[in-house]
């Protein structure tokens, strides 16, 4: 009776320890789906930040090739507003324009027929895991030129969105 | 034994049905649990997903689009402002999204299958910003009075999103107005003779009061009263009058706002971010010590840019040394946008703006005459 009786714990233990087990496995497999779920999502919201930031960056009002009333040129920056933008931005970096582009870096490149560069906004957080780059083509306008009419550059946009 | 046997038979049973009954009620508690993590997070990506739709509407000028709600339909979408901070979400859900920065002027709720996008360029007098205007197909707008430019205007205007759903009608005296069905209605008084005077007209008594609001533009002035349906009678939510600022310019961006914006506060708590952004425009063309008078900014390099050159001393002149020059004029928009934030901070009403409009004005002439001879600073 007493062997019986053993044997039945041992088997209620076994059966426990097998559903345990189980339970284990489920929750390892929830755990790693929902974490890939996660990172994948995390990208997904990247890029979409990305692409909102380089949106906004196209449109602002600070760089925009302005042309009096009339509505601005697409996709242009002004050059006399890019060389003198970044103080702006640094003073009201924390206070106005982090709720605008959060953590990014937001530079701006000349390629044809110079080289010049201008970084706008750079504010990366302190432990970066992750960053989504995004480029986007745009003309530099410089209105200061002795031919007295605008002289237009080539360049692109480059925004680091970070998180 | 037989008894022995009995007792162990039916305690495995009670063991048995405890056990199952607690496992049973761990996993119903995981589906429960998920559910409502499954909802809150539908309600979070739903908001995100508004967000993204506001901020591709809002970034580029003049657009008019209408999005399909879909299961947004389903959900009261409100919008509100606070301290210069604005908000919407889903009513009585958790997700809710802030925004210090655009401007945006809604009803306070909105439920409906479409929703309509219009975004209007602000300019004191460059462009300061993007306003974003949100509606819906439920919400009607009724034009009254005699202003025939303005609403002739309107009505131009927003011919383009009438296509895409927005709900828009012209009676000449508020007691012919005629509303019915499940809408929201929003009156504007363009030359503010008729409201409050005559009260609610008959074709409204049946709306509940939150559903039916007001704009009065009083006649001749720059400044509007906002109402809301008490009863038979308009209730005025604004103590003073509140001052619209904006340039006398065809698609008046701030008039427009008001139109589309319930409340005076949400009204000027958006006006603040204007503002904000305004003093910051200031310094991007000024310099950071304009305020001081001293320049910098593109303001600094297109004065030493003609510094070098003889013959541009007319452009010298209507930077710097006419009496009424840009150096001076942005000195002024700076201190006048710090100030006028600042009341609008405190949720005054904006009366003592009202001189940043001549000075827009005055800049704004200033670059008409640098077009002829000179470089335009915006």
């Amino acid at each position: 009776m007493d062997r019986t009786g053993q044997i039945k714990i041992s088997e209620t233990i076994a059966v426990l320890f097998i559903f345990f087990v189980l339970i284990l496995f489920g929750i390892i497999f929830y755990y790693k789906y929902q974490q890939a779920a996660f990172f994948e999502k995390e990208e997904e919201l990247l890029g979409a930040k990305a692409i909102e930031i380089t949106l906004k960056t196209l449109f602002l009002p600070e760089l925009i090739c302005s042309k009096g009333a009339a509505e601005p040129e697409d996709n242009c920056f002004d050059v006399l507003k890019l060389d003198s933008v970044d103080k702006t931005f640094r003073k009201y970096a924390d206070d106005y324009y982090f709720d605008l582009f959060s953590y990014a870096t937001i530079s701006v490149k000349e390629v044809y027929p110079g080289d010049s560069s201008w970084l706008l906004y750079d504010k990366p957080p302190l432990k970066i895991n992750r960053k989504e780059p995004t480029f986007f083509v745009v003309s530099l306008r410089d209105d200061l030129t002795d031919e007295n009419k605008p002289q237009y550059r080539l360049g692109y946009v480059e925004v680091v969105a970070y998180s | 034994m037989k008894k022995k046997g009995q007792v162990e038979l039916t305690f495995n049973w009670i063991y048995v049905a405890l056990a199952g009954a607690i496992i049973l009620l761990f996993f119903v508690g995981i589906v429960i649990r998920q559910a409502k993590v499954s909802e809150e997070q539908l309600s979070g990506e739903v908001v995100r997903i508004l967000d993204s739709i506001l901020s591709g509407a809002s970034v580029s000028e003049k657009t008019k689009n209408s999005v399909e709600a879909g299961g947004l339909s389903d959900y009261v979408i409100y919008f509100d402002c606070n301290e210069g901070v604005g908000e919407f979400g889903l009513k009585g859900k958790p997700a809710r999204m802030q925004n210090s920065i655009d401007p945006l002027f809604a009803p306070k709720e909105i439920q409906s299958s479409f929703i309509l996008f219009w975004s209007l360029p602000y300019h004191l007098p460059f462009k300061v910003i993007d306003f974003l205007f949100v509606t819906a197909p439920n919400v009607k707008y009724y034009l009254v009075g005699n202003d025939e430019e303005f609403v002739n205007e309107f009505l131009d205007s927003t011919a383009g999103l009438e296509q895409e759903g927005f709900n828009r009608e012209y009676v000449a005296d508020l007691n012919d107005l005629k509303a019915e069905g499940k809408i929201k209605v929003r009156v504007v008084d363009v030359d503010g003779l008729q409201v409050p005077e005559k009260g609610i007209p008959a074709g409204l008594n049946l709306f509940s009061d939150e559903d039916v609001s007001a704009i009065a533009f009083i006649g001749g002035t720059n400044l509007a009263n906002f109402y809301q349906k008490e009863g038979n009678l308009w209730k005025k939510l604004n103590k003073e009058p509140v001052e619209i600022i904006s340039l006398d310019e065809e698609r008046n961006a701030a008039k427009y706002a008001a139109i589309f914006t319930e409340s005076a506060e949400l009204y000027t708590c958006n006006m603040k971010k204007a503002f904000d952004r305004l003093e910051i425009l200031t310094e991007v063309y000024g310099g950071e010590e304009i305020a001081q008078g001293k320049i910098g900014g593109k303001l600094k390099q297109m004065v030493d840019f003609y510094k070098n050159r003889p013959a541009s001393s007319e452009c010298i002149a209507l930077l710097l040394e006419y009496k009424s020059n840009a150096k001076d004029a942005l000195r002024a928009l700076n201190t006048g946008a710090a100030g006028c934030r600042l009341e609008l901070g405190f949720g005054e009403s904006p009366l003592s703006c009202a001189e940043i409009i001549s000075v827009a004005n005055e800049l704004g002439k200033i670059n008409e005459d640098l077009r002829i001879n000179c470089v335009q600073l915006y």
